[in-house]
């Protein structure tokens, strides 16, 4: 810290421990790795929706944290996930964003993959035969992969906890949505965002910020709906917020959806979400679902990856429906995803030299309305997994 | 008949209203049954997507409210460069190539997205009208993105 600032420090001694968040918890190297090694290294992800790798030898290709990786669906239907950089070289294999391929060939000196990630075949074989180099260890490195509700998850941690028993009941609001097997992701899209990635998260946990969008004091603070939320703490850092209805008629632009076409398991003016620790976050619109991933690219840039989820195979007219009431909400032209974008890059310009020393994460107001308690919820957890103070770093 | 010219004018104007966020004025050139979207085609899903989605009604109220938006600082340049013009009875069609520039309040710029425009007007006594515009984005990561079409 290059300076003093007595005015923020006063205020900081006034709050409990568990109350405020240092500053370098966003912006130090150090911690920085930390979160790598104990956060993005250590537990589930989610990665992409099945419904991605519909088909036998679907794929999709996606950097996590700079990891090239390849999802696919095996000729068993199996969903598996490697490391897509060839054994030989190193290069980088596959590069299309998704597609169909039994065989996934390196462009590079063409050795040959397949759906097992098993090295099947190496031009010139026997050019190794002096050297001993074994086929059957040329394979892909698998990570751990598991579908829960019909989304993939991955962990670079062999010995990582059960999915079933890291996500628990936590997403038990969903299951009759995300379990009817009609499904699909219909939206993508991604954007880099200049602050750090907990800074994206916290709009997922901080229920206070609604009174930043207009379409949110709209549609649910003024339309009074705010004292049926209900927020749980679940295990391993989840929370769930739901009992919220949304009215949105009250906002101009956007037409009431009570006769629209709501997913299976929802009506349609159904709001509710669940953040996963860390960085996922599902919510519920009664037509439409998002769902939304920051991974840090590095301690001060974030990749936000939005999906919105519909009914497969719909019919065209109620898919151009669905679009319009995702993106009027999520889209990249949406009335709110923006507003949280705008928000997190701020809260970086604060934080990055320090002119910003810690946020302020005190509101009680009896785990309802607008407390906080999710954010410390989700801190208590990050700390327990770095082992890093959120107020003493 | 419409001389090229005057197509250049309009299209060039549409864009101008846009950058001045003179919507009112923007509005004032499209006819009541205007159809708007933005469109991109995703590689990841292999899908075409629509990210907005408007008529008249719907894009005049949404415009109404942006003033009430926490929205991105700073001011958009939209670069056109018309590429086609197809004659029909009435209608005519045009297809333009654009690269929309964000220069934050800090005069610095960056590109924020490229893409086209296909746009389809009619010459009515009252004067030349779009009567829809579809822009086909290219870029897909838009940053924090935006509320005011492109
Ligand atoms: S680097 Fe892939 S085959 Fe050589
Ligand atoms: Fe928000």
């Amino acid at each position: 810290m290059n300076y003093e600032n007595t005015i923020a420090s006063k205020r900081k001694s006034s709050l409990p421990d568990t109350h405020f968040v240092n500053g370098s918890v966003y912006t130090n190297k150090a911690i920085f790795q930390k979160e790598k090694e104990k956060i993005f290294f250590h537990t589930w992800h989610f990665i992409c929706h099945e419904s991605e790798v519909l088909r036998k030898y679907d794929f999709r290709t996606i950097s996590f944290l700079g990891q090239p990786l390849i999802i696919i669906r095996g000729g068993d239907n199996k969903i598996r996930s490697f490391l897509n950089v060839c054994s030989h070289r190193g290069a980088k294999i596959i590069h299309a964003p998704s597609g169909n391929s039994k065989k996934l060939t390196c462009f590079y000196h063409l050795w040959s993959y397949n759906d097992r990630g098993d090295c099947i075949s190496i031009p010139r074989e026997n050019g190794y035969d002096n050297s001993n180099l074994k086929k059957n260890l040329c394979g892909l490195t698998e990570l751990k992969t598991d579908v829960f509700m019909g989304m993939v998850f991955i962990s670079f941690n062999e010995k990582i906890m059960p999915l079933n028993d890291f996500i628990g009941d936590s997403l038990s609001s969903f299951k009759n949505t995300l379990c009817s097997g009609k499904l699909e992701v219909f939206h993508y899209s991604k954007s880099t965002i200049k602050s750090n990635w907990k800074a994206w998260q916290e709009t997922n946990l901080d229920l206070y910020h609604e009174w930043m969008h207009v379409l949110l004091r709209r549609t649910q603070i003024n339309a009074g709906s705010m004292k049926d939320r209900k927020v749980q703490i679940m295990p391993n850092g989840h929370a769930v917020v739901g009992g919220l209805k949304a009215k949105y008629g009250s906002y101009k632009g956007i037409n009431d959806r009570k006769t629209t076409k709501a997913l299976p398991g929802l009506s349609s003016e159904d709001f509710f979400f669940v953040d996963l620790f860390p960085n996922f976050a599902i919510l519920a619109r009664g037509t439409a679902i998002r769902i939304d991933v920051v991974t840090p690219i590095d301690e001060n840039t974030s990749l936000v990856e939005w999906r919105g989820l519909g009914i497969k195979d719909e019919d065209p007219k109620d898919r151009r429906l669905r679009w319009k009431h995702h993106n009027q909400y999520w889209g990249p032209f949406g009335r709110n995803v923006p507003e949280d974008a705008f928000a997190a890059e701020a809260c970086g310009e604060g934080f990055i030299n320090s002119a910003s020393r810690y946020q302020i994460i005190a509101r009680e107001e009896n785990g309802t309305g607008q407390d906080d308690g999710m954010l410390r919820a989700w801190y208590k957890e990050w700390s327990k997994l770095t082992n890093v103070n959120i107020n003493k770093p | 008949m419409l001389e090229y010219e005057e197509i250049v004018n309009f299209i060039q104007k549409s864009c101008w209203m846009l950058d001045e966020e003179d919507f009112d004025g923007f509005l004032s050139l499209c006819s009541k049954d205007f159809q708007y979207k933005i469109t991109a085609f995703s590689p990841e899903l292999n899908k075409e997507m629509i990210w907005m989605d408007e008529d008249y009604e719907g894009l005049k109220n949404l415009l109404g409210m942006v003033p009430e938006h926490l929205t991105r600082l700073g001011k958009f340049t939209r670069h056109v460069t018309i590429g086609q013009t197809l004659r029909g009875n009435e209608e005519i069609i045009i297809k333009s190539s654009f690269i929309a520039v964000h220069t934050d309040l800090n005069g610095k710029s960056n590109i924020f997205g490229v893409g086209r425009y296909n746009d389809k007007i009619i010459s009515r006594d009252k004067g030349v009208f779009l009567l829809s515009r579809e822009a086909h984005l290219e870029t897909r990561d838009l940053g924090i993105g935006s509320h005011v079409p492109i």
